[in-house]
């Protein structure tokens, strides 16, 4: 169903603040991961403050193929759009009205987004073996916001009135792969061994 | 007359305005109800798969777990069997490392009077660690499980202690040893590889091995801390 003046987008108040804060978050996120790469540029024996123990560890991360997919440090790209995002989060909340082509150009680009961090949640926990935080940060705003622009576009009403409950259950789904793969580890930091 | 009319439709209006906005209202707590209840089902699946694993360790505790198993990787075999000394080890420990040395000299003295076992015990703060016992598992595939164990303790200063994946010296050092590479590589990845090595730790688990190096001597724990300490253990059992 298509938006339209008799029948208004959904969300008309959550999506803003949506983008804006979920972008916000993403570009945070993305910016700190630049800055360690930089870091650990400069000095291989530097240790991301985001490298806890062997599961929680950026570094073993940010030296993978994987996290330069393109020929350059990923979070460059996150940088970038999510800069986007959040800008036309404060655009809405100003009050513009955006054409439907925009819309789409935005749809095609948390589009991408979401494959891309699907693909990094694939290497990070069945290739690589290990997870690195401030990307975590990223998978979890870049899917509520591929969600509720997606349903913003094409949202039939059933799927919009429950929207809440698909993104639980992909953060539930998340966290139960993440305890299982690395539960030979988490197993040890808890006080009863199993 | 026309006045009224307005009055109608405004009220009219207004009514379907609550209405709509009483459909909104409950239509967001439905959202939420169903998300929260996912939430829910979750927490309790999760408690009673935390509870069954923790069931299912304590009653394979005292039955199930065994020092040495058929499939226990022996560094050398005494001809009576009598004698039996088993470590759980980890080869990114450095105390594993300090142990290396003695247990060498051992095996050499005590050659073919005492049965040599080494058993994998990865432990999880050690980032390569189960990654190296995956390495020395591929290449005990191949019958160089010694010369493996041997190069990992040698080598452990380069690879130990670092928190990104030693995947590729580990490699070198099977290319080093003149295995078959493709072949290495197939065991490597190969799940039934981790899950030879987990098999060992979760009986050293059971064993309630918690540290490496751990030492049974015919079963029984033994904490020998100088080179003597351990031949005077050996000989003794040998005395029995």
């Amino acid at each position: 169903m298509r938006p339209s003046p008799s029948n208004p987008a959904p969300f008309p108040r959550l999506l803003p603040w949506l983008l804006l804060i979920g972008g916000g978050i993403g570009l945070v996120a993305a910016f700190v991961l630049a800055v360690e790469k930089i870091a650990l540029l400069t000095d291989p024996a530097y240790v991301p403050s985001c490298s806890i123990n062997p599961v929680l560890s950026c570094g073993s991360i940010m030296s993978t193929p994987q996290a330069e997919l393109f020929g350059f440090p990923n979070p460059l790209l996150g940088i970038a759009c999510f800069a986007v995002v959040t800008t036309v989060g404060a655009v809405l909340l100003a009050g513009a009205e955006l054409p439907r082509r925009f819309w789409l150009g935005l749809q095609a680009g948390v589009t991408g987004g979401v494959l891309f961090v699907h693909w990094l949640i694939f290497q990070s926990l069945y290739v690589i073996g290990a997870l690195c935080p401030y990307c975590m940060v990223v998978w979890a705003v870049t899917v509520p916001l591929f969600w509720y622009v997606t349903l913003r576009n094409f949202a039939a009403g059933r799927l919009a009135a429950y929207h809440g409950v698909p993104v639980t259950v992909w953060f539930l789904t998340l966290i139960a792969m993440i305890g299982v793969r690395f539960w030979s580890f988490w197993s040890t930091l808890l006080p009863v061994t199993f | 007359m026309p006045q009224q009319h307005d009055g109608t439709e405004a009220r009219r209006a207004k009514v379907e305005a609550l209405r709509a906005e009483e459909r909104q209202r409950s239509a967001r707590r439905r959202n939420v109800a169903v998300s929260v209840s996912a939430i829910g089902v979750f927490a309790v699946v999760a408690a009673v798969w935390l509870a069954m694993a923790s069931l299912g360790s304590d009653s394979g505790a005292a039955g199930a777990a065994q020092v040495v198993r058929e499939d226990s990787h022996r560094l050398g075999t005494a001809a009576d069997g009598k004698v039996t000394l088993v470590e759980f080890l980890d080869f990114e420990c450095e105390a594993c490392r300090a142990y290396f040395p003695t247990v060498e000299q051992l095996r050499k003295d005590y050659a073919g009077r005492v049965t040599f076992v080494a058993r994998y015990f990865p432990i999880g703060g050690h980032f390569n660690a189960e990654r190296a016992a995956r390495a020395v598992e591929a290449a005990a595939k191949q019958g160089k499980f010694d010369a493996m164990y041997r190069r990992m303790y040698e080598t452990q200063s380069q690879w130990g202690e670092k928190q990104v994946p030693a995947d590729a010296f580990f490699r070198k050092m099977a290319e080093g040893l003149g295995l078959d590479l493709a072949a290495w590589d197939k065991a490597y990845e190969d799940p039934a590889t981790l899950a030879r090595v987990r098999k060992d730790a979760a009986d050293g688990e059971a064993l309630g091995v918690q540290g490496t190096p751990t030492f049974f001597l015919n079963g029984e724990r033994i904490e020998p801390r100088t080179p003597d300490e351990f031949k005077a253990a050996l000989d003794a059992a040998l005395a029995e």
